[in-house]
């Protein structure tokens, strides 16, 4: 019977803190605006074929370089394009290149940091010799070598921005396992005979989520801001396909005459940047209880 | 201190050589061939033969790797395929101007990011601390290429304040350098203040406060140089940043400096330019990193050289 009273107490406890969390999170007014716009960036990303009013690679010379304006929101550039179409397409690449190499940085580093942390000794040397070079060394730069050498392409994008990224969840996991290893209950499943492939993923990962996910969270805008930096510098998507800073590369030869080719991307791409980081810290908020104080 | 100095040059050697192993490397596994982009894609075998003997690229590649090292240490980066001139005359030429627009910006990111991270702190939760905070979160959403067009387009064009293109005289590099700055203030900004949060919440502060020490001694004696010392290991990585940042920057501001001239020769697949610019960038990094290191054993006196 008493037991049964204790259960259902963890039960309500448990259920409390989800309910907290999610309170929490979205009693910032920041947060709400952040996660609105997410999903509005997120919807135009899907349905660009609906919000953009031209296709985006449609020249029309006779309505070059205009300023912006009811027909051209965002003006045109040099070869009679809609930027507002071509800005609302580039969400896509944006949203992907974030999503996907976030997705594949932090697998890679889960499973690195995980095996270095659990087992140590020269898995752990090893593991963190190589993180430790790889997250010393300035992003941009490597990912500029690796574009060099592999060409540019989405594809390779989106595994050059993993490639350089995936150190820093490396080092998280890795120090959270380290001190997970040492509580009860992994002694209690290593007695009761579990595997350490099942005891690292069932038992000690599931503790480690929480940082992961606002680590995650706050590197999505990084990988944007990659993205646009390689394409900016050429070395990105290949045209036409309209990435936001292969659009503003483009631009810069007219930035005297036409600016709004440079601006409005630029705008449109800090605006989702912002969006990313506003809720990255609200979930950390939200999620590190060191700071409820 | 002179044995801790040795040991952190002696640490530079092997990520130097292996920065040159992978540079080599990638480069020569690329795609894209540095014969057919000077002489184009059709010349008959025996010319192609010809240049690429001249060139070396005949050779097996540990070869290759071992002639370009060898050289190295004696100082000799190679010729540029392209401008046919020693790679290290064209990398020493330029560096000037990478340089200058790193020191200063570094200089003006910290001046204004170590104050601004100390008040937001101090004066938490009020309208200081949340302007600061959203100055420096803006300035983290921003591309740092974007915030120089910006400048460029008002300073230079709009208002002629500053000249649009060129690197000979100081007004050239002031855009250059507040772009950089300021964009890497906002980083620094919100790592001095989360630093300087969580020193003054230690039980030492409220010792000082208790004994009645005024609250800006306090700050100035008390907190800050334990909460400075976070900030000064990202210094290391800040440097690193600006340095592989350079070719942005440089490519906003028509700079001809190392950044640019890398990203170029990436183009035209110029390796010898491509590799030489490369391991300058990554001596400066490493360099920037011993330095702050230092500078952190000077300032931390429980590091033991």
């Amino acid at each position: 019977m008493k037991k049964e009273y204790q259960e259902h107490a963890d039960l309500i406890k448990v259920a409390d803190k989800r309910v907290n969390f999610w309170s929490k999170l979205f009693s910032s007014k920041p947060a709400v605006l952040a996660a609105v716009l997410i999903v509005l960036f997120i919807c135009s990303a899907l349905f660009a074929a609906f919000i953009a009013p031209y296709p985006y690679d449609k020249q029309n010379l006779p309505e070059m370089m205009q300023a912006p304006s009811k027909k051209h929101l965002f003006g045109t550039d040099e070869l009679g394009r809609d930027i507002f179409s071509r800005v609302v397409y580039g969400t896509r690449i944006s949203l992907m290149v974030g999503f996907l190499s976030v997705l594949i940085s932090t697998s890679v580093g889960t499973v690195l940091g995980a095996l270095a942390g659990y087992y140590g000794g020269v898995v752990d040397q090893l593991v963190t010799g190589f993180t430790d070079i790889v997250y010393s060394f300035p992003v941009s730069l490597l990912a500029i070598a690796v574009v060099a050498a592999l060409g540019s392409s989405l594809f390779n994008l989106i595994i050059v921005i993993s490639m350089v990224s995936w150190a820093g969840y490396a080092r998280l996991v890795r120090g959270q396992v380290l001190s997970l290893k040492e509580w009860d209950f992994v002694e209690a499943a290593r007695a009761l005979g579990a595997s350490n492939l099942r005891i690292i993923v069932k038992h000690i990962l599931p503790n480690t989520v929480a940082p992961i996910i606002v680590m995650a969270t706050l590197e999505i805008p990084k990988a944007i801001i990659i993205e646009s930096t390689l394409s900016f510098l050429g070395l990105g998507v290949p045209p036409p396909t309209p990435s936001w800073g292969a659009i503003m590369n483009a631009g810069r030869a007219f930035i005297l005459d036409a600016p709004w080719i440079t601006m409005a991307p630029g705008l449109v791409m800090m605006v989702l940047v912002l969006a990313f980081n506003l809720f990255g810290d609200a979930l950390r908020d939200a999620l590190d209880p060191r700071l409820n104080d | 201190m002179l044995r801790y100095l040795i040991k952190k040059l002696l640490f530079m050697i092997p990520i130097i050589i292996g920065s040159t192993i992978i540079i080599f490397l990638i480069l020569h596994l690329s795609p894209g061939d540095p014969v057919n982009m000077i002489v184009g894609p059709n010349v008959t075998p025996e010319v192609y033969e010809n240049i690429s003997r001249s060139l070396g690229l005949d050779k097996p590649l540990t070869t290759q790797y071992f002639i370009f090292l060898g050289k190295l240490l004696r100082g000799d980066l190679g010729q540029s395929i392209l401008q046919k001139r020693p790679v290290l005359d064209i990398v020493l030429e330029r560096f000037p101007r990478t340089l200058t627009i790193g020191v200063f910006s570094l200089l003006l990111s910290f001046s204004i990011a170590i104050p601004m991270g100390i008040i937001a702190a101090v004066k938490r939760k009020t309208a200081a601390d949340y302007m600061s905070m959203s100055f420096s979160l803006v300035g983290i959403s921003m591309p740092t290429f974007w915030f120089g067009l910006l400048l460029l387009y008002f300073f230079a064009y709009k208002f002629r304040i500053f000249p649009l293109s060129g690197y000979e005289t100081w007004k050239h590099y002031v855009l250059p350098v507040i772009t950089v700055g300021l964009t890497d203030a906002a980083v620094t900004a919100r790592m001095m203040r989360s630093s300087m949060l969580e020193v003054i919440r230690q039980d030492y502060i409220r010792t000082a406060r208790a004994k009645g020490v005024k609250e800006i001694i306090v700050i100035t004696k008390h907190a800050l140089k334990n909460a400075v010392l976070p900030v000064i290991t990202l210094l290391g990585m800040r440097i690193g940043w600006i340095f592989a940042g350079s070719a942005v920057i440089e490519t906003v501001f028509s700079i001809p400096g190392i950044g640019r001239l890398m990203v170029d020769a990436i183009f035209s697949r110029d390796y010898p330019i491509v590799q030489g610019s490369m391991l300058i960038l990554v001596i400066s990094i490493t360099l920037g990193n011993m330095l702050a290191d230092i500078l952190y054993a000077l300032v931390d006196p429980r590091i033991k050289y």
